[in-house]
């Protein structure tokens, strides 16, 4: 669960806070496109993840980053060994002095490396945005406003889930569930009474919440009015446009080979 | 029975939920816990079969420290039924959910099936059976899950908001059903803000506030008292609403239906 931690928004006031959602995604994506197109080794990889802290130092969430860090520190963890185990299968196993394995040992590396980058950015991101602005982005941006609604209404109901599993553990322990106890396949089979009343009353849930939409005339009209409007500041012009210089200089450098892949 | 002492409880990273609570739930006894929403209710009861585990003070249950024993262990002793059955649903059949405690604490077949038949019974769900429980109506999913936890006969029954979502004959049937249990030698803890249910049928009370025990006693005599109830949000009993208009009107009626009619009706004939 400690990987949600960092999706969910803080609010602060910080210059991070801020700015635009746009203005971010715009980082974002340079971030997205740097570690996953442009570079595929280590050292990189190392500098792009170094490149994001200073970020998180001035929205004030850096104590949050590191704890979804560490929850994602176990899925890099798999990333890197099934990695590197499928490369030394396709060399055949050698000995760690030889090239080979070191060939073998850095872009599974990086391929981890790369995953923390990205929920680093991602982190922030989310961390520094609510999910009204960032549903106001994505509208402004197009995107329908049912979806944009159905993503913001997803983030929201993330910590009332986590509260009602906790409830239902609680219920079903009380009637003497044990969750450690038998085998490895009995474990699993231990979790069933306390996803089936969650997954039940979710659905319970969403219709209700349709309901009460409805109720209140959600998409009587077919052009809605917004009572808060993004604008796009100076400051986020300028952010914007420095991430893209800054993205496309490092191409650059990279295509002219002055950088290392 | 229950023996609180001192008991202090926060959640992680939030403030205290509960402050210095000590209560004696005694064997046989039948009490209610009342108090505004956000008063530490549910935390408190979680605390009885060891679900949370205090922060300072102890908890002990038949003499059983709950720091030291598991909530299955526990919970053979004190069974706890929670506000929202939907928490806890899941079989495929109302046998089958009834059936649910009795084999985790490992009855034999035998025994589960006549104690799930005899609790179905009881409690009027035998006809449902075969049935699926999500397909019921709010108040028999909370009769079901009432079974779930009656059906192992733990010494201690705590109920969490049992009258929500009740009609008026269902709740004469729980007072019946619970008054039973306590006669047949259990205890039994509600917890609750239905004053008038408290008021008509559990002797004794306990009135949390805040995360504080404000009032413990006989139920009567705490929902008597004005100052108590207004400083801990809770309504009076009708009954005793109208006897404090009636006393204003200097009439003091003994607390019972007839009486206060009687009064009634007096003050009616006085006035021109």
């Amino acid at each position: 669960m400690r990987v949600f931690e960092g999706l969910y928004y803080v609010k602060r006031n910080t210059a991070m806070h801020r700015l635009d959602p746009r203005a971010k995604l715009v980082y974002v994506l340079c971030i997205t496109i740097l570690s996953t197109a442009v570079f595929h080794t280590a050292l990189p990889m190392i500098m792009l993840f170094i490149s994001v802290i200073p970020l998180a130092v001035e929205g004030r969430v850096l104590r949050r980053l590191l704890s979804t860090l560490r929850g994602g520190a176990m899925l890099a963890a798999f990333i890197f060994i099934f990695n590197f185990i499928g490369r030394l299968w396709n060399i055949g196993f050698v000995s760690p002095s030889s090239p080979e394995f070191l060939e073998a040992l850095m872009p599974s590396l990086a391929m981890a490396l790369r995953f923390l980058t990205l929920i680093a950015t991602f982190s922030i991101f989310f961390l520094t945005t609510s999910p009204d602005d960032f549903a106001q982005a994505l509208v402004q941006m197009r995107l329908p406003y049912d979806y944009a609604l159905t993503f913001t209404m997803a983030m929201r109901f993330i910590p009332t889930l986590a509260r009602e599993a906790q409830i239902v553990a609680d219920a079903q322990k009380s009637r003497g569930l044990e969750l450690e106890k038998g085998g490895f396949m009995q474990r699993i089979r231990n979790y069933i009474p306390i996803l089936v009343p969650l997954i039940v009353s979710s659905f319970r849930r969403a219709e209700t919440i349709a309901d009460a939409m409805e109720s209140r005339a959600f998409g009587a009209s077919k052009k809605r009015s917004f009572l808060y409007m993004l604008r796009f500041k100076l400051s986020d012009t300028l952010f914007s446009a420095i991430c893209i210089a800054i993205t496309a200089a490092i191409i650059w450098l990279r295509l002219s080979s002055f950088l290392p892949p | 029975m229950i023996e609180v002492q001192d008991l202090w409880f926060r959640y992680p990273e939030s403030d205290y939920v509960l402050k210095g609570i000590s209560l004696e739930v005694p064997r046989q006894s039948y009490v209610a816990i009342l108090g505004e929403n956000g008063a530490g209710k549910t935390t408190l009861v979680k605390h009885f079969n060891g679900l949370l585990k205090p922060t300072r003070g102890k908890v002990l249950v038949c003499g059983l420290d709950t720091r030291e024993h598991s909530v299955a262990s526990l919970a053979r002793r004190v069974g706890l039924v929670f506000q929202n059955p939907d928490h806890q649903l899941f079989a495929n059949t109302v046998y089958e959910e009834v059936a649910f405690a009795l084999k985790n604490f490992g009855f034999p077949e035998e025994e589960v099936k006549r104690r799930v038949e005899a609790i179905l019974a009881e409690l009027e769900l035998d006809r449902y059976r075969d049935r699926s429980p999500f397909l019921l109506s709010m108040g028999e999913r909370k009769r079901v899950a009432l079974a779930s936890v009656l059906c192992y006969e733990p010494d201690v029954l705590v109920l969490d908001e049992p009258t929500t979502g009740q009609d008026h004959k269902q709740k004469e049937k729980l007072a019946e059903l619970l008054q039973r249990l306590v006669d047949k030698g259990k205890t039994v803890v509600v917890v609750t803000h239905d004053v008038e249910f408290v008021a008509d049928h559990i002797p004794i009370s306990i009135i949390l506030s805040r995360g504080q025990i404000r009032g413990q006693g006989k139920t009567l005599e705490l929902l008597s008292n004005e100052d108590l109830l207004a400083e801990t949000f809770l309504f009076p009993p009708q009954l005793t609403a109208i006897l404090w208009k009636l006393s204003k009107l200097g009439l003091h009626p003994a607390p019972s239906v007839e009486e206060v009619v009687e009064a009634m009706l007096q003050a009616r004939r006085q006035s021109p």
